[in-house]
């Protein structure tokens, strides 16, 4: 479990990043983290890695504060992808980028190269183990940083921005993904300022404002508070604003993202 | 290493000494950096540095002068040491260690005073190539960028259980290889994506484009700039004929 409690974080030039934020993420549960640029939903997501240490308040991840446990040990439980895969990648090889952290954790050489292969394999990228990361396509070095993380196997797993720079193709396959390590019941944090992509995973939202957090709940309770999504310049679902549109009647029941297209065939036909 | 790193980039201000012509600024520090040239006693060198501190606070660039201070610690201990074995003489290593200060915060001070604008027009007043200021200029406004880069390397990797802060130097060296390489080489990508997006905005269509810009020094401006000369003047001429000094 992740808790912050009262967490304020205050930058060196005096920026407040993060204002008395208090929010708990349990176990296997998926989050998104949504808000305009500077909301501190980065800052956030650093906390929880120990990347950064709150000016007040505390964050416990699994009972362990952070200030009293270095990035590195943190890390052992919670895996990030970041933004930009080009902040990471240096290996001379697809295999010894993925066993980089594997090793720096102390895994026996046949525990690396089994894990290196089963996330190979996982994301697809069996075809480029001897190539240089630094070839690969942007889509391509995302997976890689995803199966980075998903070798060592940690409980929680921060997505940070992780449909810049990706096409639809990428985007569904994500999606899989963040599904499929749900499904594994890893805790997922998904910070992004993409609606559209995050919808159908249904995650719980944290709406960020000015280091504050504005809404706190299920998304499809959520992403219908239109004034809530403004004031923090976050922008509706498409599906949600045209349900919106249609004026719908107190009996009709919200629809679930994955019965959308029967939900509108049905209601274009009542019409 | 932000904080460190805050001694040498420009952030706009609103002090009179960053209204300042930039030329007028850049002559104000030459003629500090070659007064710390001419100093012969280590009495004259906190004459110097005390006028630089004062130069500072009209700045209103104290705390970023304390950090290049500060960053220039290591490599003047170096100087004091190396100084001190050779020549066996505590105030001429002293004194070559302080120099050494000196020169960094006189130019520090032009730096962190100066945008990077304000420098192309300088160097473009002086007629170098324009390749050449480009060049020179870009690798300016680019530290803070690389900086930023570099925070985001170590972020990265420190969360794959890299513990840059652990172990003998040696260690901690090749510990830097991991962000070292990104560094590179996505300094290399930007700089051939910047290349191409010149190339797209017509750079090097003309032989001498024209300036947004065109400075020209005002009448306090050049107040300020017969002062500073009127000011190193005496100085070097009260160091050599009036201060009793010890000739190193």
């Amino acid at each position: 479990m992740i808790e912050f409690q009262d967490v304020s974080f205050v930058h060196q030039n005096g920026v407040i990043a993060l204002d008395r934020v208090s929010v708990k993420i349990e176990a296997g549960e998926t989050v998104a983290i949504v808000g305009e640029n500077g909301a501190g939903k980065t800052t956030l997501v650093k906390h929880v890695t120990g990347l950064l240490k709150p000016s007040t308040g505390s964050v416990l991840v699994d009972g362990i504060d952070t200030r009293a446990s270095s990035t590195a040990a943190l890390s052992r439980k919670v895996g990030v992808a970041f933004q930009n895969p080009d902040h990471q990648l240096f290996s001379e090889s697809v295999e010894e980028e993925m066993a980089f952290a594997l090793r720096n954790f102390g895994f026996t050489a046949e525990l690396v190269e089994n894990r290196v292969s089963w996330g190979l394999r996982l994301f697809g990228l069996e075809e480029y183990r001897k190539s240089s990361p630094l070839v690969l396509s942007g889509g391509e070095k995302k997976r890689l940083t995803l199966a980075c993380i998903m070798a060592w196997d940690p409980d929680v797993v921060i997505l940070d921005e992780p449909t810049v720079g990706q096409d639809a193709i990428q985007k569904e396959k994500l999606t899989g993904t963040i599904r499929m390590l749900g499904s594994t019941g890893k805790t997922v944090i998904v910070v992004s300022h993409d609606i559209e992509f995050l919808w159908p995973i249904q995650p719980r939202v944290v709406v960020m404002k000015e280091g504050r957090i504005l809404g706190d709940g299920p998304a499809s309770r959520l992403m219908q508070e239109r004034e809530l999504l403004s004031s923090a310049r976050v922008a509706q679902p498409q599906l949600v604003a045209f349900y919106q549109a249609l004026d719908p009647r107190p009996k009709d029941p919200f629809v679930d993202p994955l019965e959308a297209r029967r939900w509108v065939a049905g209601r274009a036909e009542i019409t | 290493m932000m904080w460190l790193s805050g001694g040498f980039i420009f952030r706009r201000g609103t002090s009179v000494y960053h209204r300042l012509d930039p030329r007028v600024k850049l002559l104000i520090s030459s003629l500090m950096f070659v007064t710390t040239l001419l100093v012969r006693s280590l009495y004259e060198l906190a004459m110097v540095i005390a006028f630089m501190v004062a130069v500072a606070a009209v700045a209103t660039v104290l705390r970023r002068v304390a950090r290049t201070m500060a960053l220039t610690f290591i490599f003047s201990t170096v100087i004091f040491v190396l100084n001190l074995i050779v020549t066996k003489n505590l105030e001429t290593s002293a004194l070559y260690a302080v120099r050494f200060v000196a020169i960094v915060v006189s130019t520090s001070l032009f730096f962190i005073t100066t945008s990077p604008d304000e420098l192309e027009q300088v160097m473009k007043t002086f007629r170098l190539p324009r390749d050449v200021v480009f060049a020179f200029v870009t690798a300016v406004r680019f530290i803070p960028v690389m900086m930023l880069d570099t925070l985001q390397i170590m972020d990265a990797q420190k969360s794959r259980g890299l513990e840059l802060e652990k172990g003998n130097i040696i260690r901690r060296v090749r510990n830097m290889i991991p962000v070292l390489i990104p560094l590179v080489v996505n300094s290399v990508v930007r700089s051939g994506e910047l290349a191409e997006a010149m190339e797209s905005r017509a750079y090097g269509a003309v032989r001498r484009p024209t300036s947004l810009v065109e400075y020209k020094a005002s009448w306090a401006d050049k107040v300020v700039a017969f002062a500073a000369v009127a000011i190193f003047v005496l100085t070097a001429y009260s160091f050599y004929f009036v201060l009793p000094t010890t000739v190193l």
